[in-house]
């Protein structure tokens, strides 16, 4: 009986009693949104429902006269025989996980979700579940998070050794919610921070939900990038763009640098792990955590997860997706 | 400990050679020479053997971490690198015993030597209590033996000669050949003497670029020497009063493997280094690289192999002579010499001169370079002859001419993860070809010579078409179709389809063919080099006692 709430169709996650898709592709009646990530909120769809927080940005990723509604964290909405909630996933910004009770029993679908703390998005809320769909991006336990301040602390240092050698600081970081966890954690008296358009563009959301960020200069017509910090999105790493920073040193913020290769790979000259997705012991924690009676991994190599918490009684399977790709914006 | 940990750590992060020489160059200057001479033996390829097996390690870190040991394989597939993985799942930040590099290597590697498991287990728990969280990665990469960091030998030489202000190519030489730092001190490779020592070692090999343009772009032919390329065995052959020595490519003494050419050297003249080849050789003549391979790696060849498998050293040029180096002399005159030496060997000789090829113009020996193959030689030598014997590759000294490769189309089944910087990319791929039932049957593993720009292409692919799991490998649904060079063909007994390739590589990704459209096995059979049948009792004349029957 449970097992049917929820099921997957070719355009995503579906539940039958609401009607309703969660992250879907292709055109859907209506559609529950995650987060503003583009991997999960398409344009397209008929109908959006998403958390309070999460509808500008979600408006700046699908366009501001898409049908989006949104509710608050924690108020529960009737949709056809299903009671919806979203609940902070700590991911980014307005980041939710979706609670859908039919019938007395419980799914949450995770979305991303991020346990540890962050200064730039809503803290996350563990939600007590009888079935729990979990990302499982980082599922190896290779994949451990050092504290933000750690990381912040490795970025001014880094900025700060560049800026004495003379040269100029270009940190690519996912330009929604990646980037200004960065910001937040820059000490602006280093030397002036510039961002790319496309970081720019969320900026004023992050600081009108309270976030404080450091002033942000838009990169267009400065030459002189000496001793300046420049965030950028991954996207334009290998672009015209990039090419007019000569003097400068290039880093990454993503929890792939965790691992040597994907960082020399990218032939740059750090790598920083700053993740906003659970490392191996957030997920086990959070699993565990929910309670849940049966458990799905998503999003990523989820085999070894699956079958390490098997083997620790943990009823889990892996939810395929038609195509996955096993690297995800991180 | 400390200073070598940062210096891992600089080198893993510079993108640039000339930032790693500089950041060598300022370790090498600011650490004790203790410390410094097992960093040049480490980066001069050196690695210390026995210390302990990868399949303890494994053991001892699914332990210490309390994870499975297939979550380990797991992660190792992921990470492509084990000491990196072992790292990164039992690093701590330790009580951190300060000790230099060379107390941890004496204290705590080179004992394992002679331990059994569980006192392995003991000190590798003990290490890894007293392990700064930094010194992780690169203590396991020299229990593991893979610290290479992109410098390359010749770039620690550049390094060495900055610090000691000594010429690179006295310091290449004396990192040449066997030494340890027990051996070996720093002061020793940078001091400006010479001595006897020295004189047994052999010289850094000069090598030979590929000829990328037409050959009558090199000027007259005259200025060239010609000679045949060997698929044998690049070696150096030493004679230092009557003590004989053969030294392989890569820096190894390989002499013992062949005594019938160190026999014969110590009838040459006294205090001799010679650069040659070691090639498969019997009385019938050259045979081919396959027939070299029974040979190879044997430490004492018995006289069944001795009279089935005979070796000859072909010997093309003469580094020093009567003591005095010969290297800057001009190869025309260093022809000479060698020719005056070696011209008067009997026929069965296992040392013999690379003859010269003499024709009348680049289109001459154009039309003769077809034959390559039929004579079982790679293609031509072009040296200019007023050269004189570079270290490494230098450009416009000697080319290498060869004959083109074999080429087929074959289709990949399936993929495993690459290594270092590709080591999270399906890069490694085995080919299959069609065999007479219709099936595909794999006939080599390729793995250079795509772009990263396709790597990454092929690699969405595989994500996507998996159809299976064997360990590390992916079986991969028939899709792509990549042209493979290749050298030679020979029949193996290991593989299923019966034969093996030399050299395959990935020539292009042939998107315009389709599976049904890749070769047959006959054709890949067809490709056999020159045909040959065992003949046994030809090698070299001995008497009852093993000596040489020469006169």
């Amino acid at each position: 009986m449970e097992d049917n709430i929820l099921t997957f169709r070719r355009e995503g996650l579906y539940c039958e009693a609401g009607d309703f898709y969660v992250d879907p592709r292709g055109r859907v009646d209506r559609a529950i949104i995650t987060h503003a990530h583009s991997d999960h909120a398409r344009a397209g769809h008929k109908n959006y429902l998403c958390s309070d927080p999460c509808k500008a940005l979600l408006q700046v990723r699908i366009g501001q006269k898409s049908p989006i509604e949104s509710i608050p964290f924690g108020q529960e909405q009737m949709i056809g025989k299903a009671r919806v909630s979203f609940h902070p996933a700590g991911h980014i910004l307005g980041s939710a996980q979706v609670k859908i009770e039919v019938g007395g029993y419980v799914w949450v679908v995770s979305g991303d979700y991020k346990p540890q703390s962050d200064k730039t998005c809503e803290t996350f809320e563990l939600v007590s579940c009888h079935g729990f769909i979990s990302e499982c991006t980082f599922g190896l336990p290779v994949y451990k998070w050092q504290p933000e301040v750690e990381i912040h602390h490795q970025i001014n240092h880094w900025w700060e050794k560049n800026k004495a050698d003379g040269q100029g600081s270009l940190l690519f970081a996912y330009s929604l919610g990646k980037a200004q966890r960065v910001l937040a954690g820059l000490d602006s008296s280093i030397g002036p921070i510039y961002a790319h358009s496309a970081v720019h563009s969320f900026l004023d959301h992050y600081k009108n939900a309270g976030v404080v960020l450091p002033d942000v200069k838009k990169v267009d017509k400065e030459k002189d990038f000496t001793g300046a910090m420049v965030i950028a999105p991954p996207a334009v790493e290998d672009s015209s763009w990039t090419r007019k920073f000569r003097q400068v040193k290039r880093g990454f913020a993503s929890g792939w640098m965790a691992i040597r290769g994907p960082r020399r790979r990218k032939n740059l000259d750090r790598g920083f792990v700053l993740s906003d997705h659970a490392d191996w012991t957030g997920l086990i924690d959070v699993i565990t955590g929910t309670g849940a009676e049966k458990v799905k991994v998503t999003h990523g190599n989820g085999d070894a997860l699956s079958r390490f918490l098997q083997e620790k009684g943990v009823n889990t399977s892996v939810l395929n997706e038609s195509s996955f790709r096993g690297e995800e914006l991180d | 400990m400390r200073e070598f940990s940062q210096l891992f750590h600089d080198l893993d992060e510079s993108t640039k050679t000339n930032d790693r020489i500089d950041q060598l160059v300022k370790y090498l200057m600011e650490a004790a020479p203790e410390d410094s001479i097992w960093v040049c033996w480490f980066l001069a390829g050196n690695r210390i053997k026995g210390a302990i097996k990868t399949s303890e390690l494994r053991t001892f870190a699914s332990e210490r971490s309390g994870l499975p040991q297939w979550l380990l394989e797991e992660c190792h597939d992921r990470v492509g690198d084990l000491a990196e993985t072992i790292s990164l799942l039992v690093a701590t930040e330790g009580s951190g015993e300060i000790l230099s590099l060379s107390e941890w290597i004496i204290k705590f590697i080179e004992p394992m030597i002679g331990m059994d498991t569980e006192e392995r287990r003991e000190n590798i728990f003990r290490v890894w209590d007293f392990l700064g969280e930094q010194d992780f990665l690169p203590f396991h990469k020299l229990l593991t033996g893979g610290f290479r960091m992109g410098v390359s030998k010749g770039n620690l030489c550049k390094a060495l000669a900055r610090v000691g202000g000594v010429q690179p190519a006295i310091i290449a030489q004396r990192l040449t050949g066997n030494w340890s730092p027990k051996t070996l001190s720093l002061e020793g490779i940078l001091n400006s003497g010479d001595d006897e020592d020295r004189l047994c070692q052999p010289f850094p090999f000069c090598l030979a670029n590929p000829l990328q343009e037409e050959a009558e772009n090199l000027g007259r032919l005259e200025d060239w020497q010609v000679e045949w390329k060997w698929d044998g065995i690049r070696a150096q052959l030493i004679n230092r009063g009557g003590t004989c020595m053969i030294w392989s490519r890569g820096d190894e003494s390989v002499g013992h493997s062949f005594p019938e050419v160190m026999n014969a050297g110590k009838w040459l003249p006294g205090d001799l280094c010679m650069d040659g080849e070691i090639l498969a050789w019997g009385q019938d003549g050259l045979r081919s690289f396959s027939r070299l391979q029974a040979r190879l790696g044997r430490k004492e060849p018995g006289p069944t192999i001795l009279k089935r498998e005979p070796v000859r050293f072909q010997a093309y040029d003469l580094l020093r002579l009567d003591g005095m180096d010969m290297r800057k002399v001009s190869l025309e005159e260093r022809r000479k010499k060698l020719e005056a030496i070696l011209s008067s060997l009997p026929p069965d000789f296992p040392i013999g001169l690379s003859p010269l090829v003499e024709e009348e113009s680049w289109a001459s020996l154009r039309k003769l370079r077809e034959e390559s193959r039929n004579r079982g030689v790679e293609g031509f030598m072009l040296k200019k002859k007023d050269s004189s014997f570079e270290s490494g590759r230098v450009k416009g000294c000697w080319y290498k001419w060869k004959v083109d490769p074999y080429l087929a189309d074959m289709v990949v089944v399936s993929a495993q993860l690459g290594h270092g910087k590709r080591s999270n990319l399906y890069s490694d791929y085995s080919l299959a070809v069609w065999d007479e039932q219709g099936e595909l049957v794999t006939v080599a593993k390729a793995y250079s010579g795509l772009s990263d720009n396709e790597i990454e292409k092929v690699d969405r692919f595989v994500r996507k078409n998996i159809t299976g799991k064997f360990g590390p490998v992916r079986s991969v649904k028939p899709n792509l179709v990549f042209e493979i060079a290749f050298e030679g063909v020979r029949s193996s007994g290991r593989h299923k389809s019966g034969v093996a390739l030399r050299f395959p590589r990935i020539n292009r990704w042939r998107t315009d063919k389709k599976i049904e459209d890749a070769d047959t096995l006959e054709i890949i059979r067809g490709f056999t080099g020159i045909n040959e049948e065992t003949k046994m009792a030809d090698g070299t004349k001995v008497d009852q006692e093993g000596n040489l029957l020469l006169f």
